[in-house]
């Protein structure tokens, strides 16, 4: 773990960019450069950034998937179990073996999606490492503009490639202003 | 990652060359010809078999065609980006619509065969004779007049308001298509669901379904999107639109047909569930009919290759983004629908079960190859996509 002089670990190197067109070109640099662990901050979505930064396909699509599988049979158990095993039960006449099945897709439909609904939220938030209460980059003062017209890139110190004086180099090089050091704490 | 295009599209746009293609051309005028000749023939030799099979061919390419139809409405109306570089082909579909106007003659003219209310005098059926004021001869034809004749100058306006954009690139005619598209959006609803009800429930007409527009427009939606996907391959295969539309267009026409499959299914199953589970025998018949004998294979057929072999493979990524799987996909939805609309209007007269007639396959040759013919005849007279649109721009960098 890297650390300032004054003994602060350090989170990251950051710089501030003027516009999301020269971050957009800077994110092209980092990833470049073979950066893995950095990160851009605006106060708007950026078309294209996630080609830019070289983020590869996400994985939240297979959450999805497994939440929504296990909605499918907890649904075909909950029906089955009772109305077809424990208490066979005559309604109109219907049967209530396999072919009563359509009696049962509304709830086979809504646990699916309701199952992969909580599946995409709540692997977001994981994948996402939230909720979280506070972020380091809030260390530094100039960040409070990400919300309002700031555009920021942060190259975080755990990644192998970090060197102190390779990542001010490389940052000054795409064009960031204010460049620092963030702390961790 | 997407293909990008690194040569700008030229600003005159890109034009199909009729030459290149007079063989195929000339092959599907001839097949026409011969076909619609035959069909004649079988009018007067087998009128009762031929007037379903007929029914059955218009209803599939009429959906196909209205369904494109409905994506232009839809793409003016949300005012949407990515689909700027596709909507000429979509028009030019749509204003085959004209044709199948004028193919719509037979199944008027053979009214009796399909509509047996036709012929009921008043006080046979109660049941009947509470529908007459709407299940009238006259009252079906000013219906069909009016569907159609709206169906044809809503496609034509929007068509030619295009084309006259591609010169000079006047906003106006976007803020006009735009005008056009919403009162085409209640009126397309409204025409599909009534023409749905007229020319194909009432085939029975003891049976009704409220949810019975809503399905064909499902099935139409979905199956048109595939059908231009593979209009847009094969133009590309002969070399056009290849800077124009990239794999990212690809994978949103694939999100819609992901979309419409299970939307498809939802109506479909909303309609038998409802049906089924309420027993009325009135409703029950039309699925009777469809579920029992030799019908049953081709039904279960219908929902497993429409919707549970469709659904797991349009989930893919890799499939949307690939033009050659995306193709097959298309192609296989669109033989589904064929298939969904032989279901709904042939067991209206063979109901003991499957009876394949040679009529069915001519008709079917009769009215695509016709509608081939048109189209082939309609892309060259204007550049491929709309080349001075607002939004062209956009969507030539459209990123999803």
């Amino acid at each position: 773990m890297m650390r300032t002089p004054a003994g602060h670990k350090v989170y990251a190197m950051a710089a501030e960019y003027p516009s999301a067109a020269a971050l957009y070109e800077a994110a092209k640099h980092v990833r470049d450069a073979g950066f893995k662990r950095w990160d851009v901050y605006s106060p708007f979505p950026i078309h294209g950034m996630d080609d830019a930064m070289g983020l590869g396909k996400s994985w939240l699509s297979g959450w999805v998937l497994f939440g929504g599988v296990t909605g499918l049979l907890t649904a075909a158990l909950v029906e089955f179990g009772p109305s077809s095993i424990l208490y066979q039960l005559d309604v109109h006449g219907k049967p209530w073996n396999f072919w009563t099945v359509p009696a049962f897709f509304p709830i086979m439909f809504e646990l699916t999606v309701l199952f992969g609904a909580f599946a995409a939220f709540f692997s977001m938030l994981g994948m996402n490492g939230l909720p979280r209460w506070y972020h380091p980059m809030f260390n530094w003062e100039r960040f409070i503009r990400v919300s309002n017209d700031g555009f920021f890139l942060a190259i975080e110190s755990r990644d192998p490639r970090f060197t102190e004086n390779g990542v001010r180099e490389l940052l000054e090089r795409s064009g960031g202003e204010h460049i620092t050091i963030v702390h961790e704490d | 990652m997407s293909e990008r295009s690194h040569t700008a599209p030229k600003p005159e746009g890109e034009y199909f060359e009729s030459s290149r293609f007079t063989g195929l051309s000339s092959i599907l005028g001839l097949t026409a010809i011969v076909a619609l000749a035959l069909c004649v023939v079988g009018a007067f030799l087998n009128p009762h078999q031929f007037s379903y099979s007929w029914l059955f061919a218009f209803a599939f390419f009429f959906t196909l065609c209205a369904g494109c139809f409905f994506w232009t409405i839809v793409h003016h109306a949300t005012d949407s980006d990515w689909s700027v570089v596709v909507r000429r082909q979509l028009e030019n579909i749509g204003v085959l619509l004209v044709v199948l106007a004028i193919l719509f003659v037979p199944i008027l003219l053979l009214r009796r065969h399909l509509y047996s209310w036709m012929d009921i005098p008043p006080g046979v059926e109660h049941s009947l004779d509470a529908k007459r004021a709407y299940l009238n001869w006259s009252f079906f034809l000013i219906r069909a007049v009016v569907f159609l004749g709206f169906f044809l100058c809503a496609a034509l306006v929007l068509r030619r308001l295009s084309v006259n954009q591609d010169k000079d690139g006047n906003p106006r005619f976007t803020i006009l298509m735009r005008k056009v598209a919403f009162i085409s959006l209640p009126m397309f609803a409204l025409c599909l669901t009534f023409g749905a009800f007229d020319w194909l429930m009432s085939l029975n007409y003891h049976w009704f379904s409220t949810m019975f527009g809503v399905y064909i427009f499902a099935g139409a939606a979905g199956s048109s999107m595939s059908l231009l996907v593979l209009v847009i391959t094969a133009l590309r295969r002969a070399g056009y639109l290849n800077g124009v539309i990239t794999l990212e267009h690809y994978h949103i026409m694939g999100k819609w047909m992901l979309a419409f499959t299970i939307f498809w299914a939802y109506i479909g199953f909303g309609q038998y569930m409802l049906i089924w589970y309420a027993n009325i025998p009135e409703e029950t018949q039309f699925f009777i009919t469809r579920n029992t004998e030799s019908w049953w294979a081709l039904s279960t057929l219908l929902v497993v290759g429409r919707f549970f072999i469709s659904f797991p493979i349009l989930l893919m990524q890799s499939v949307k983004k690939e033009p050659r799987r995306l193709c097959m996909v298309a192609g296989w939805i669109v033989c589904m629908q064929m298939l969904d609309m032989y279901i709904i209007v042939l067991p209206a007269l063979h109901g003991t079960g499957v009876h394949v007639s040679v009529w069915d396959l001519l008709s079917l040759i009769a009215i695509g190859a016709t509608l081939g013919f048109v189209y082939l005849r309609i892309v060259p007279r204007t550049s491929l996509f709309p080349v001075r649109d607002p939004r062209l721009i956009e969507s030539l960098n459209l990123v999803n």
